[in-house]
């Protein structure tokens, strides 16, 4: 085989094919690329040595292990290594493939510039010129790497866990062994089981609505509270604005655990005052009663969540241009006119992704809920399921896997989460400058 | 200007409104003030009035004597430090090159990140579990700081390159033409420039470790090596009521942030309404 090329485009089709033969083999053969074909060809032959490996992860991730009830437990196989260790192997396969491509990618772009300039010389290919082209790749990397092996691979995990019967008490690990089960805990969830379908209604529901009630009270909230410190002519602005900022400031856990003891139905000092000024005769129950419970969330929601809002719409009405208002007042627009037909439209038409992301923020607001109600009170199917009257269902997710262990439906919920708010972030995407420009 | 009767009428209305408000958001925290500063340790016994049993400093002597927290308080402060640094690097390197190169599986690659960043990634926390078990970084401080690394890289990757891609791009073409390596740029040329992005991420991964609970849970089990926010949780659970302590160690907590909060305010109210909104 000749390893010259012609410089006309025509040997395009063997460089392609050597590339594919063995990963770096066109950039040896052809482009005297040593340093980046042996990079490359070391890459595929430590490749090749772990197939046995890979086979035996992957063998591992179809059977979970079998049941050994006479060997010594920690001997035993445990079906959650296996998956997680199966789903690690793939996503290291992944990692290899696009190598592999990339590789490809790399040689026909070697020969396209090739074709036009010649063969490169020495100084091109040394080390320093090769380290600075592999800079995007380098400099990925880490980020690559975190996001496949601590998000990633979790996600798969739990996406996995929702067609086994990974649970409580008879397929925990290590004493059992977990089998795939195919859509049976997706069939309990939606229809099979009347317990569960209704506990999960209540709770999609109610999720639905806290997302879009929570959103709504701190973003009208905030604009109120922008809207009359900016317009407003009193001298002691600053000390105001500095007292809004306080919820923002105070870190949840504890805003939410001093208002969960506040307003304790029995010991509470929202009730003890109350009852001391004698406007009630006896104890509110604020976090027992299902109905004013979650209107409690909402509103200590509203608490903790303005300030955030406010900021946000104050730098917004910061940023509009001067001039607007200069021209508006020449053209004889009151200040009311100029502040209905101007400021008010700018800043919606400026704030409105960020109340799409704040609404996934608050489906998935584990530390309002959870702090503050536990997800109590409890409701007439709380002790089979151990979801509350205000569980949302990242909450739920979380009694299932921290109290009841019921790893399989808590993984369902997660599928759940994931399909209804995955459209979301890709409207959120199709929304960037960005993607608009065609810059993608 | 001359006041007119509706005028007038309309600022005592925002006077009362505001005057309201604040008693509202002030509500709650004059009572961790009060409670921290109380002999009475369970809510129930503690005076309705604020600040009305007396004061005393006997909360924060037990809390520095007979708990944890000052350890707490160390491994929360290593944490955060480390996750911020790290963020930041790793994701204004990362942002740079997506703003600034071309690459294979770019697209696929924005696409997925902006996916990710939307799922709260407790979701995962048995697998994120099992693998720190695997790497012995369970009951570790690092182990933790890679979790909360690995979960900031996507929104926070996001933030960087959209701010990126409002500087112009003379800027670092023209060191490129003279001859400087593209690390040599980044370092130099990029970071200076997106300080006010920089710094906005800073603050943000610097909170988050004093506020979050479900994976130093998870993470972290001996009283040794836990967090603030897990420490403070423990001293209100069902079974007991220490709320005194509870708010001594919270105001202690909550002061700097407060103190920080309200004198970057005007920075704040800029970066948010600068940086964060122009996707």
């Amino acid at each position: 085989m000749s390893t010259t090329l012609n410089r006309d485009g025509s040997s395009k089709n063997r460089v392609l094919f050597t590339s594919i033969l063995f990963m770096g083999l066109s950039h040896i053969l052809y482009f005297k690329q040593y340093v980046k074909g042996i990079l490359y060809a070391i890459t595929e032959v430590v490749g090749l040595c772990l197939i046995p490996f890979f086979a035996n992860g992957i063998y591992n991730l179809i059977t979970l292990g079998e049941p050994q009830p006479n060997v010594p437990v920690k001997l035993r196989d445990n079906s959650i290594f296996m998956l997680i260790d199966g789903i690690m192997i793939l996503t290291v396969i992944a990692v290899f493939l696009i190598v592999y491509v990339m590789s490809v990618r790399s040689s026909l772009t070697e020969y396209r510039d090739f074709c036009r300039n010649g063969l490169k010389n020495k100084a091109q290919n040394s080390v320093k010129s090769i380290a600075g082209n592999a800079f995007p790749a380098i400099g990925m990397a880490p980020a690559v790497l975190l996001i496949l092996f601590f998000v990633v691979v979790p996600l798969v995990f739990s996406a996995c866990v929702a067609f086994t019967n990974y649970s409580a008490p008879d397929h925990v690990t290590p004493n059992n062994t977990v089998d795939w089960v195919g859509f049976d805990n997706f069939v309990t969830m939606f229809g099979g089981e009347a317990t569960w379908t209704s506990a999960f209604g209540r709770v999609a529901i109610w999720t639905l609505v806290w997302g879009v009630l929570a959103t709504l009270t701190c973003y009208v909230g905030g604009l109120i509270m922008a809207v009359v410190l900016n317009e407003s002519k009193i001298k002691i602005k600053p000390v105001f604005r500095s007292i809004f900022i306080l919820p923002y400031a105070v870190p949840a856990v504890v805003s939410m655990l001093v208002w969960k003891n506040l307003l304790n139905g029995s010991f509470g000092i929202v009730n003890r005052t109350l009852m001391a000024a004698d406007i009630i005769s006896g104890p509110i129950p604020w976090l027992s009663d299902v109905w004013i419970c979650r209107a409690v969330c909402v509103l200590v929601n509203l608490w903790a969540g303005f300030s955030y809002f406010m900021l946000l719409i104050m730098g917004n009405m910061t940023a509009i241009s001067q001039d607007i208002y200069e021209a508006a007042k020449i053209d004889g627009a009151s200040r009311f006119y100029t502040f209905r037909k101007i400021t008010i439209p700018l800043i919606l038409y400026q704030t409105t992704p960020l109340i799409i992301m704040s609404f996934t923020h608050n489906i998935n607001n584990f530390g309002a809920i959870y702090f503050l109600t536990g997800g109590a009170p409890k409701v007439a199917d709380s002790t089979l399921t151990s979801a509350g009257g205000t569980d949302i269902l990242v909450t739920w997710i979380y009694q299932l896997t921290m109290t009841l262990m019921k790893y399989n439906y808590a993984s369902v919920l997660a599928v759940v989460i994931f399909v209804v708010l995955t459209p979301f972030a890709i409207f959120t995407f199709r929304n960037t400058k960005s993607y608009k420009e065609g810059e993608l | 200007m001359k006041s007119t009767a509706g005028q007038k009428i309309l600022h005592i209305f925002v006077w009362i409104f505001l005057i309201g408000t604040s008693f509202f958001v002030l509500y709650p925290l004059v009572y961790v003030a009060s409670a921290a500063f109380s002999p009475q340790q369970n809510i129930a016994a503690l005076n309705i009035i604020p600040f009305g049993d007396g004061l005393t400093l006997k909360n924060f002597v037990y809390l520095f004597e007979n708990t944890d927290f000052p350890i707490w308080f160390k491994n929360t402060l290593i944490i955060s430090v480390a996750t911020t640094v790290s963020t930041v690097f790793v994701c204004a390197l990362s942002a740079y090159i997506f703003s600034r190169f071309r690459f294979t599986f770019k697209k696929t690659m924005m696409m997925s990140l902006l996916v990710l960043q939307i799922f709260p990634s407790f979701v995962g926390m048995i697998a994120i579990y099992v693998i720190l078990l695997r790497i012995n970084g369970l009951n570790t401080l690092w182990g933790l700081v890679l979790v909360y690394l690995a979960g900031n890289i996507p929104y926070n990757t996001w933030l960087v390159k959209s701010y990126l891609d409002t500087i112009p791009r003379s800027l670092d073409e023209a060191a490129r033409i003279d001859g400087a390596s593209h690390f040599l740029i980044f370092r130099s040329i990029v970071l200076p420039v997106a300080k006010p992005i920089i710094v906005f991420l800073s603050i943000t991964s610097f909170t988050a470790p004093w506020m979050d609970f479900i994976f130093p849970k998870l993470v972290l089990r001996s009283s040794k090596v836990q967090t603030v926010a897990l420490g403070l949780f423990g001293f209100v659970t069902d079974k007991k009521n220490m709320f005194a302590t509870f708010a001594s160690g919270s105001l202690l907590i909550a002061v700097p942030f407060i103190i920080f909060f309200v004198i970057t305010q005007k920075m704040l109210i800029t970066s948010l309404g600068g940086g964060a909104v122009k996707e």
